[in-house]
Protein backbone atom coordinates (compact mmCIF):
# COMPACT_ATOMS: atom_id res chain seq x y z
CA UNK A 1 0.00 0.00 0.00
CA UNK A 2 2.82 2.21 0.77
CA UNK A 3 3.99 1.88 -2.82
CA UNK A 4 1.04 2.75 -4.43
CA UNK A 5 1.75 6.21 -7.05
CA UNK A 6 -0.20 9.35 -5.57
CA UNK A 7 -2.89 11.05 -7.97
CA UNK A 8 -2.29 15.01 -8.55
CA UNK A 9 -5.01 17.32 -9.72
CA UNK A 10 -4.27 21.44 -10.10
CA UNK A 11 -6.40 22.63 -7.39
CA UNK A 12 -8.76 25.17 -8.22
CA UNK A 13 -9.67 26.99 -5.19
CA UNK A 14 -12.22 29.85 -6.21
CA UNK A 15 -12.84 32.48 -3.58
CA UNK A 16 -15.35 31.57 -1.04
CA UNK A 17 -14.16 28.35 0.34
CA UNK A 18 -10.24 29.44 0.63
CA UNK A 19 -11.40 32.26 2.57
CA UNK A 20 -14.78 32.15 3.95
CA UNK A 21 -15.21 28.48 4.53
CA UNK A 22 -11.51 26.91 4.82
CA UNK A 23 -12.57 23.78 6.89
CA UNK A 24 -13.88 22.49 3.34
CA UNK A 25 -10.28 22.69 2.22
CA UNK A 26 -8.53 21.69 5.34
CA UNK A 27 -11.17 18.59 5.62
CA UNK A 28 -10.98 17.44 2.46
CA UNK A 29 -7.24 17.87 1.68
CA UNK A 30 -6.79 15.42 4.90
CA UNK A 31 -9.19 13.20 3.64
CA UNK A 32 -7.24 12.78 0.31
CA UNK A 33 -3.84 12.82 1.90
CA UNK A 34 -5.32 9.73 3.32
CA UNK A 35 -6.55 8.19 -0.33
CA UNK A 36 -2.93 9.51 -1.55
CA UNK A 37 -4.19 12.64 -3.68
CA UNK A 38 -2.55 15.72 -3.97
CA UNK A 39 -4.02 18.64 -4.64
CA UNK A 40 -0.99 21.58 -6.37
CA UNK A 41 -2.39 25.41 -6.68
CA UNK A 42 -1.33 27.76 -9.07
CA UNK A 43 -1.38 31.19 -8.03
CA UNK A 44 -2.07 32.42 -12.26
CA UNK A 45 -5.65 31.49 -11.51
CA UNK A 46 -8.66 34.47 -10.81
CA UNK A 47 -11.88 34.14 -9.95
CA UNK A 48 -13.58 31.32 -12.31
CA UNK A 49 -15.53 33.40 -12.48
CA UNK A 50 -18.80 32.82 -10.46
CA UNK A 51 -21.94 31.75 -13.05
CA UNK A 52 -24.69 32.98 -11.21
CA UNK A 53 -24.22 36.69 -11.41
CA UNK A 54 -21.46 37.96 -13.76
CA UNK A 55 -22.42 36.61 -17.00
CA UNK A 56 -25.67 38.32 -16.38
CA UNK A 57 -23.30 41.43 -16.69
CA UNK A 58 -21.17 40.50 -19.48
CA UNK A 59 -21.15 36.59 -20.78
CA UNK A 60 -18.45 37.59 -23.13
CA UNK A 61 -16.05 38.61 -20.37
CA UNK A 62 -17.27 35.65 -18.77
CA UNK A 63 -16.42 33.16 -21.38
CA UNK A 64 -13.01 35.12 -21.41
CA UNK A 65 -11.86 35.11 -17.94
CA UNK A 66 -12.67 31.39 -18.00
CA UNK A 67 -10.60 30.86 -20.61
CA UNK A 68 -7.69 32.71 -18.63
CA UNK A 69 -8.41 29.78 -16.18
CA UNK A 70 -8.62 27.03 -18.29
CA UNK A 71 -5.29 28.40 -19.97
CA UNK A 72 -3.55 28.57 -16.99
CA UNK A 73 -4.50 25.07 -16.33
CA UNK A 74 -3.48 23.84 -19.26
CA UNK A 75 0.55 24.69 -18.75
CA UNK A 76 0.41 21.63 -16.41
CA UNK A 77 -0.32 18.22 -17.81
CA UNK A 78 -2.40 17.36 -14.93
CA UNK A 79 -6.08 17.86 -14.60
CA UNK A 80 -8.13 20.22 -13.07
CA UNK A 81 -10.37 19.50 -9.89
CA UNK A 82 -12.50 22.87 -8.41
CA UNK A 83 -13.51 22.09 -4.75
CA UNK A 84 -16.38 24.85 -5.15
CA UNK A 85 -19.49 23.81 -7.52
CA UNK A 86 -20.00 27.58 -8.82
CA UNK A 87 -16.10 27.46 -10.10
CA UNK A 88 -16.67 23.83 -11.24
CA UNK A 89 -19.91 25.06 -13.24
CA UNK A 90 -18.26 27.68 -14.83
CA UNK A 91 -15.00 26.13 -16.18
CA UNK A 92 -16.23 23.26 -16.97
CA UNK A 93 -18.84 25.01 -19.55
CA UNK A 94 -15.96 27.03 -20.66
CA UNK A 95 -13.94 24.19 -21.59
CA UNK A 96 -16.81 22.72 -23.35
CA UNK A 97 -17.71 25.85 -25.33
CA UNK A 98 -13.91 26.09 -26.04
CA UNK A 99 -13.66 22.29 -27.32
CA UNK A 100 -17.17 22.57 -28.82
CA UNK A 101 -17.03 25.98 -30.65
CA UNK A 102 -14.51 27.23 -33.07
CA UNK A 103 -15.80 30.87 -33.59
CA UNK A 104 -15.30 31.34 -29.60
CA UNK A 105 -12.34 29.61 -29.40
CA UNK A 106 -10.62 31.54 -31.96
CA UNK A 107 -12.36 34.87 -30.66
CA UNK A 108 -10.89 34.31 -27.05
CA UNK A 109 -7.68 33.30 -28.27
CA UNK A 110 -7.17 36.11 -29.48
CA UNK A 111 -7.55 38.03 -26.45
CA UNK A 112 -5.83 35.74 -24.18
CA UNK A 113 -2.86 35.97 -26.81
CA UNK A 114 -2.47 39.35 -25.24
CA UNK A 115 -0.90 37.72 -22.02
CA UNK A 116 0.54 35.27 -23.71
CA UNK A 117 -1.45 32.80 -23.04
CA UNK A 118 -3.63 29.89 -25.37
CA UNK A 119 -6.56 27.76 -24.27
CA UNK A 120 -7.83 24.27 -26.19
CA UNK A 121 -10.19 23.13 -23.80
CA UNK A 122 -8.77 19.57 -23.80
CA UNK A 123 -7.35 20.23 -20.36
CA UNK A 124 -10.13 17.62 -17.71
CA UNK A 125 -12.42 20.20 -15.71
CA UNK A 126 -13.10 17.87 -12.19
CA UNK A 127 -15.29 17.86 -9.36
CA UNK A 128 -14.64 15.99 -6.33
CA UNK A 129 -16.96 13.47 -6.93
CA UNK A 130 -15.69 12.35 -10.48
CA UNK A 131 -12.15 12.15 -8.30
CA UNK A 132 -13.88 10.26 -5.55
CA UNK A 133 -16.01 8.03 -7.25
CA UNK A 134 -14.28 7.62 -10.63
CA UNK A 135 -10.52 7.98 -9.91
CA UNK A 136 -10.44 6.78 -6.34
CA UNK A 137 -13.41 4.89 -6.24
CA UNK A 138 -15.55 3.09 -3.30
CA UNK A 139 -13.28 0.32 -3.44
CA UNK A 140 -10.07 2.41 -2.11
CA UNK A 141 -11.98 4.89 0.16
CA UNK A 142 -13.84 1.76 1.65
CA UNK A 143 -10.42 0.88 3.08
CA UNK A 144 -9.67 4.18 5.24
CA UNK A 145 -12.83 3.90 6.66
CA UNK A 146 -12.18 3.14 10.29
CA UNK A 147 -15.08 4.87 12.13
CA UNK A 148 -18.17 4.16 10.08
CA UNK A 149 -21.38 6.68 10.75
CA UNK A 150 -23.42 3.33 11.90
CA UNK A 151 -27.44 4.54 12.58
CA UNK A 152 -27.17 7.71 10.28
CA UNK A 153 -29.71 8.36 8.17
CA UNK A 154 -27.87 11.44 5.91
CA UNK A 155 -29.67 13.16 3.01
CA UNK A 156 -28.16 14.21 -0.09
CA UNK A 157 -28.16 18.15 -1.48
CA UNK A 158 -25.93 18.02 -4.46
CA UNK A 159 -26.39 21.38 -6.15
CA UNK A 160 -27.73 22.21 -9.34
CA UNK A 161 -24.47 23.90 -10.71
CA UNK A 162 -21.91 20.80 -9.97
CA UNK A 163 -24.60 18.56 -11.87
CA UNK A 164 -26.12 20.33 -14.84
CA UNK A 165 -25.69 20.71 -17.55
CA UNK A 166 -24.78 17.40 -17.97
CA UNK A 167 -22.98 17.50 -21.49
CA UNK A 168 -20.31 20.10 -20.06
CA UNK A 169 -20.31 18.30 -16.32
CA UNK A 170 -20.26 14.75 -16.87
CA UNK A 171 -21.94 13.54 -14.35
CA UNK A 172 -24.19 10.42 -14.09
CA UNK A 173 -27.31 11.78 -14.41
CA UNK A 174 -29.21 15.73 -14.64
CA UNK A 175 -32.35 14.58 -12.59
CA UNK A 176 -31.19 11.35 -10.40
CA UNK A 177 -27.20 11.02 -9.57
CA UNK A 178 -26.41 8.58 -7.37
CA UNK A 179 -22.22 9.01 -6.61
CA UNK A 180 -23.05 11.22 -3.32
CA UNK A 181 -25.09 8.33 -2.05
CA UNK A 182 -22.51 5.91 -3.18
CA UNK A 183 -20.48 7.94 -1.07
CA UNK A 184 -22.97 8.05 2.07
CA UNK A 185 -23.14 4.07 2.05
CA UNK A 186 -19.57 3.71 1.98
CA UNK A 187 -18.77 6.06 5.12
CA UNK A 188 -21.39 3.53 6.65
CA UNK A 189 -24.53 5.81 6.70
CA UNK A 190 -27.67 5.19 5.20
CA UNK A 191 -28.48 7.36 2.46
CA UNK A 192 -32.39 9.05 2.47
CA UNK A 193 -34.53 9.56 -0.26
CA UNK A 194 -37.07 13.02 -0.59
CA UNK A 195 -39.12 14.81 -2.94
CA UNK A 196 -37.61 16.92 -5.13
CA UNK A 197 -34.01 15.85 -4.18
CA UNK A 198 -32.32 17.58 -7.42
CA UNK A 199 -33.98 21.35 -6.20
CA UNK A 200 -32.02 24.47 -5.67
CA UNK A 201 -31.13 25.40 -2.67
CA UNK A 202 -32.45 29.09 -3.40
CA UNK A 203 -29.20 31.01 -3.05
CA UNK A 204 -28.66 32.29 -6.04
CA UNK A 205 -31.63 34.98 -6.09
CA UNK A 206 -30.62 36.08 -2.56
CA UNK A 207 -29.41 39.54 -4.15
CA UNK A 208 -32.30 40.12 -5.98
CA UNK A 209 -35.20 38.88 -4.05
CA UNK A 210 -34.61 37.52 -0.44
CA UNK A 211 -37.91 36.34 0.60
CA UNK A 212 -38.40 33.80 -2.34
CA UNK A 213 -34.79 32.93 -2.09
CA UNK A 214 -35.47 31.94 1.76
CA UNK A 215 -38.76 30.07 0.28
CA UNK A 216 -37.34 27.89 -1.57
CA UNK A 217 -34.48 27.06 0.62
CA UNK A 218 -37.37 26.46 3.15
CA UNK A 219 -39.19 23.90 1.40
CA UNK A 220 -36.05 22.42 0.76
CA UNK A 221 -35.52 21.98 4.51
CA UNK A 222 -38.94 20.87 4.86
CA UNK A 223 -38.94 18.12 2.40
CA UNK A 224 -35.61 16.40 3.53
CA UNK A 225 -36.80 16.95 7.40
CA UNK A 226 -40.10 14.96 6.10
CA UNK A 227 -38.18 11.68 4.94
CA UNK A 228 -36.88 11.84 8.24
CA UNK A 229 -32.75 12.41 8.06
CA UNK A 230 -30.45 13.16 10.96
CA UNK A 231 -28.29 15.70 8.76
CA UNK A 232 -27.46 17.08 5.23
CA UNK A 233 -24.28 16.32 2.74
CA UNK A 234 -23.23 18.72 0.61
CA UNK A 235 -20.39 19.92 -1.79
CA UNK A 236 -21.43 23.73 -2.81
CA UNK A 237 -19.94 26.23 -0.39
CA UNK A 238 -22.89 28.38 -1.73
CA UNK A 239 -25.64 25.95 -0.69
CA UNK A 240 -23.59 25.26 2.64
CA UNK A 241 -24.19 28.85 3.34
CA UNK A 242 -27.89 29.08 2.54
CA UNK A 243 -28.72 25.99 3.96
CA UNK A 244 -26.66 25.70 7.28
CA UNK A 245 -25.26 29.00 7.99
CA UNK A 246 -28.48 30.98 6.90
CA UNK A 247 -30.87 28.06 8.17
CA UNK A 248 -32.53 29.65 11.16
CA UNK A 249 -33.45 32.26 8.91
CA UNK A 250 -35.18 30.27 6.50
CA UNK A 251 -36.57 28.04 8.38
CA UNK A 252 -38.72 30.81 9.73
CA UNK A 253 -40.74 31.00 6.33
CA UNK A 254 -42.22 27.36 7.30
CA UNK A 255 -40.88 25.76 10.14
CA UNK A 256 -39.83 27.85 13.03
CA UNK A 257 -37.81 26.11 15.74
CA UNK A 258 -36.49 23.09 13.38
CA UNK A 259 -33.05 22.91 12.76
CA UNK A 260 -30.99 20.08 10.87
CA UNK A 261 -27.11 19.69 10.84
CA UNK A 262 -25.20 19.65 7.91
CA UNK A 263 -22.01 18.36 7.09
CA UNK A 264 -19.48 19.44 4.06
CA UNK A 265 -18.48 16.19 2.16
CA UNK A 266 -14.93 16.84 3.54
CA UNK A 267 -16.42 16.54 6.92
CA UNK A 268 -18.57 13.59 6.25
CA UNK A 269 -15.80 11.66 5.30
CA UNK A 270 -13.30 12.58 7.59
CA UNK A 271 -15.55 11.56 10.22
CA UNK A 272 -15.83 8.06 8.86
CA UNK A 273 -11.72 7.72 8.31
CA UNK A 274 -11.67 8.83 12.25
CA UNK A 275 -10.58 12.38 11.97
CA UNK A 276 -12.70 13.57 14.95
CA UNK A 277 -10.97 15.84 16.19
CA UNK A 278 -10.14 17.95 12.86
CA UNK A 279 -13.69 17.98 12.21
CA UNK A 280 -14.96 19.30 15.89
CA UNK A 281 -11.81 21.72 15.99
CA UNK A 282 -13.70 23.55 13.48
CA UNK A 283 -17.50 23.07 14.16
CA UNK A 284 -17.98 25.99 16.61
CA UNK A 285 -16.68 28.45 14.15
CA UNK A 286 -18.45 27.41 11.03
CA UNK A 287 -21.67 25.14 12.17
CA UNK A 288 -24.42 27.38 13.78
CA UNK A 289 -25.99 23.95 13.71
CA UNK A 290 -24.42 21.46 16.17
CA UNK A 291 -23.14 18.65 14.51
CA UNK A 292 -22.11 16.80 17.82
CA UNK A 293 -25.44 15.16 18.26
CA UNK A 294 -25.17 13.07 14.86
CA UNK A 295 -21.42 11.82 17.06
CA UNK A 296 -23.65 11.27 19.70
CA UNK A 297 -26.05 9.01 17.70
CA UNK A 298 -23.27 7.03 16.20
CA UNK A 299 -22.38 6.34 19.89
CA UNK A 300 -18.84 8.21 19.61
CA UNK A 301 -17.30 9.79 22.38
CA UNK A 302 -16.49 13.61 22.42
CA UNK A 303 -14.86 15.35 25.23
CA UNK B 1 -37.65 53.52 -31.15
CA UNK B 2 -39.88 51.06 -29.57
CA UNK B 3 -43.44 50.40 -29.31
CA UNK B 4 -44.89 47.74 -26.76
CA UNK B 5 -40.99 47.12 -26.77
CA UNK B 6 -40.72 46.26 -29.93
CA UNK B 7 -38.00 47.80 -32.41
CA UNK B 8 -38.16 47.82 -36.08
CA UNK B 9 -35.36 46.36 -36.73
CA UNK B 10 -35.45 43.39 -34.35
CA UNK B 11 -32.68 44.19 -33.04
CA UNK B 12 -32.48 42.52 -29.97
CA UNK B 13 -34.00 39.22 -31.00
CA UNK B 14 -31.16 38.92 -34.17
CA UNK B 15 -28.59 39.87 -31.13
CA UNK B 16 -29.28 36.96 -29.23
CA UNK B 17 -29.33 34.47 -32.16
CA UNK B 18 -25.78 35.31 -32.82
CA UNK B 19 -24.81 34.50 -29.15
CA UNK B 20 -23.49 31.20 -27.76
CA UNK B 21 -26.57 29.59 -27.29
CA UNK B 22 -28.99 31.97 -28.62
CA UNK B 23 -29.67 29.96 -31.62
CA UNK B 24 -31.56 27.20 -29.07
CA UNK B 25 -34.46 29.77 -29.12
CA UNK B 26 -36.03 28.87 -32.30
CA UNK B 27 -36.67 25.48 -31.15
CA UNK B 28 -39.01 26.37 -28.75
CA UNK B 29 -42.71 25.53 -29.66
CA UNK B 30 -44.02 26.72 -26.16
CA UNK B 31 -44.99 23.77 -24.89
CA UNK B 32 -44.64 25.24 -21.56
CA UNK B 33 -42.30 22.05 -19.49
CA UNK B 34 -40.42 25.10 -18.51
CA UNK B 35 -42.62 26.91 -16.66
CA UNK B 36 -43.92 23.87 -15.08
CA UNK B 37 -40.75 22.29 -14.01
CA UNK B 38 -39.42 25.91 -12.41
CA UNK B 39 -39.16 26.35 -9.19
CA UNK B 40 -39.80 30.35 -8.94
CA UNK B 41 -42.99 29.88 -11.18
CA UNK B 42 -44.40 27.56 -8.75
CA UNK B 43 -44.46 30.33 -6.15
CA UNK B 44 -44.77 32.99 -8.05
CA UNK B 45 -47.07 33.38 -11.05
CA UNK B 46 -45.63 36.70 -12.68
CA UNK B 47 -42.72 34.10 -13.72
CA UNK B 48 -43.11 32.30 -16.23
CA UNK B 49 -40.20 31.15 -18.54
CA UNK B 50 -42.49 30.52 -21.60
CA UNK B 51 -43.67 33.47 -21.43
CA UNK B 52 -40.25 34.96 -21.80
CA UNK B 53 -39.33 32.82 -24.50
CA UNK B 54 -42.54 34.11 -26.19
CA UNK B 55 -41.29 37.77 -25.58
CA UNK B 56 -38.06 37.11 -27.26
CA UNK B 57 -39.35 35.15 -30.22
CA UNK B 58 -42.00 38.41 -31.42
CA UNK B 59 -38.88 40.27 -30.71
CA UNK B 60 -40.18 42.34 -27.58
CA UNK B 61 -37.22 43.87 -25.84
CA UNK B 62 -39.04 44.51 -22.34
CA UNK B 63 -37.95 41.22 -21.08
CA UNK B 64 -34.70 42.99 -20.58
CA UNK B 65 -35.72 46.06 -18.26
CA UNK B 66 -37.59 43.36 -15.79
CA UNK B 67 -36.11 42.73 -12.43
CA UNK B 68 -38.21 39.41 -12.66
CA UNK B 69 -35.77 38.13 -14.86
CA UNK B 70 -32.82 38.33 -12.37
CA UNK B 71 -34.93 36.15 -10.20
CA UNK B 72 -34.54 33.28 -12.40
CA UNK B 73 -31.88 30.15 -10.00
CA UNK B 74 -30.11 29.41 -12.41
CA UNK B 75 -30.82 25.89 -11.69
CA UNK B 76 -31.39 24.90 -15.09
CA UNK B 77 -34.39 22.49 -14.10
CA UNK B 78 -36.60 24.01 -17.42
CA UNK B 79 -33.75 23.08 -19.80
CA UNK B 80 -33.60 19.68 -18.31
CA UNK B 81 -37.00 19.16 -18.96
CA UNK B 82 -37.55 20.37 -21.97
CA UNK B 83 -38.19 18.24 -24.80
CA UNK B 84 -36.12 20.34 -27.21
CA UNK B 85 -33.23 21.35 -25.38
CA UNK B 86 -33.56 25.09 -25.74
CA UNK B 87 -30.62 26.68 -23.62
CA UNK B 88 -33.45 29.04 -21.59
CA UNK B 89 -30.98 29.21 -18.09
CA UNK B 90 -28.89 31.18 -21.03
CA UNK B 91 -31.20 33.12 -22.50
CA UNK B 92 -32.39 34.58 -19.96
CA UNK B 93 -28.49 35.98 -18.97
CA UNK B 94 -28.35 37.38 -22.18
CA UNK B 95 -31.49 39.51 -21.33
CA UNK B 96 -30.03 40.09 -18.20
CA UNK B 97 -26.56 41.60 -20.10
CA UNK B 98 -29.14 43.81 -22.20
CA UNK B 99 -30.43 44.99 -19.21
CA UNK B 100 -27.21 46.81 -17.76
CA UNK B 101 -27.11 49.42 -19.66
CA UNK B 102 -30.74 50.57 -18.28
CA UNK B 103 -29.60 49.84 -14.98
CA UNK B 104 -31.51 46.16 -14.64
CA UNK B 105 -28.72 44.84 -12.61
CA UNK B 106 -28.79 44.13 -8.64
CA UNK B 107 -26.63 46.28 -7.17
CA UNK B 108 -24.92 42.93 -5.52
CA UNK B 109 -24.13 41.89 -8.50
CA UNK B 110 -22.27 44.94 -9.78
CA UNK B 111 -20.36 45.31 -6.61
CA UNK B 112 -19.27 41.44 -6.95
CA UNK B 113 -18.31 42.26 -10.57
CA UNK B 114 -16.46 44.75 -9.75
CA UNK B 115 -14.77 42.74 -6.83
CA UNK B 116 -13.51 40.33 -9.77
CA UNK B 117 -11.92 42.96 -12.18
CA UNK B 118 -10.47 44.80 -9.32
CA UNK B 119 -9.51 42.01 -6.88
CA UNK B 120 -9.61 39.03 -9.36
CA UNK B 121 -11.91 37.30 -6.91
CA UNK B 122 -15.54 38.01 -5.27
CA UNK B 123 -14.56 39.21 -1.62
CA UNK B 124 -12.11 41.35 -0.56
CA UNK B 125 -9.70 38.93 1.46
CA UNK B 126 -8.98 40.18 5.07
CA UNK B 127 -6.07 39.89 7.40
CA UNK B 128 -7.67 37.42 9.84
CA UNK B 129 -8.78 34.98 6.82
CA UNK B 130 -4.79 34.72 6.11
CA UNK B 131 -4.31 33.61 9.74
CA UNK B 132 -6.97 31.53 9.71
CA UNK B 133 -5.26 29.32 6.15
CA UNK B 134 -1.96 30.04 8.12
CA UNK B 135 -2.91 28.31 11.19
CA UNK B 136 -4.79 25.62 9.67
CA UNK B 137 -1.48 24.93 7.33
CA UNK B 138 -3.31 25.67 4.17
CA UNK B 139 -1.39 26.98 1.17
CA UNK B 140 -0.66 30.79 0.15
CA UNK B 141 -2.40 31.42 -2.76
CA UNK B 142 -0.73 34.62 -3.65
CA UNK B 143 -2.47 37.49 -5.18
CA UNK B 144 -4.41 36.95 -8.73
CA UNK B 145 -3.11 38.23 -11.30
CA UNK B 146 -5.52 40.97 -11.88
CA UNK B 147 -3.11 43.29 -14.40
CA UNK B 148 -3.98 40.08 -17.16
CA UNK B 149 -7.89 40.77 -16.87
CA UNK B 150 -7.73 43.87 -17.28
CA UNK B 151 -5.84 43.16 -20.40
CA UNK B 152 -7.82 40.13 -22.31
CA UNK B 153 -10.76 42.44 -21.28
CA UNK B 154 -10.06 46.01 -23.23
CA UNK B 155 -11.80 45.07 -26.58
CA UNK B 156 -15.06 44.23 -24.54
CA UNK B 157 -14.97 47.36 -22.60
CA UNK B 158 -16.02 45.41 -20.04
CA UNK B 159 -14.41 47.23 -16.70
CA UNK B 160 -15.69 50.62 -18.34
CA UNK B 161 -18.77 49.52 -18.61
CA UNK B 162 -19.19 47.70 -14.80
CA UNK B 163 -18.17 50.85 -13.45
CA UNK B 164 -19.93 53.16 -15.30
CA UNK B 165 -23.07 50.56 -14.32
CA UNK B 166 -25.83 51.91 -12.25
CA UNK B 167 -28.62 50.02 -10.35
CA UNK B 168 -32.15 50.70 -10.18
CA UNK B 169 -32.67 49.17 -7.00
CA UNK B 170 -30.21 50.52 -4.66
CA UNK B 171 -27.96 47.90 -1.59
CA UNK B 172 -29.67 45.31 0.14
CA UNK B 173 -32.70 44.58 1.56
CA UNK B 174 -34.91 46.88 -0.90
CA UNK B 175 -37.79 45.37 -2.10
Amino acid sequence: MGMSKSIEYTYFPGCTIPFRLPHFELTMKEVLKRLNVELITDEGHTCCPEPTTFPGIDIEAWLTVGARNIAVSESSSRDTMALCSGCFHTLSIVKHTLQSDKAIRERVNRRLKKVGLQATGEVSVKNILHVLHEDVGLKRIAKEITQPLKGLSIATHYGCHLVRPVEATHMDDAENPRWLENLIKVAGAEPVDYEDKMACCGAPIGPSDESKSFKITAQKLRKIRNAGADAIVLICPTCYTQLETQQRKAVEYLDPEFSLPVLYLGEMLALAMGLTDLVLSNSKRYHRVKIQPLLEKMGVDIE
Amino acid sequence: MTASGISADLEFRKWILQQPEGETLLRCYQCGRCTSACPIAAIDDSFNPRLFLEKIILADESLAEERLIWTCLTCEQCEVRCPEHVKIPEILVLAKVRGLVSGNTPQTALDRARAILSEGRTILVSEPMLKTRDKMGLPDLGRPPVEQLRTILKELGTVQRVESAESRYGGDGDE
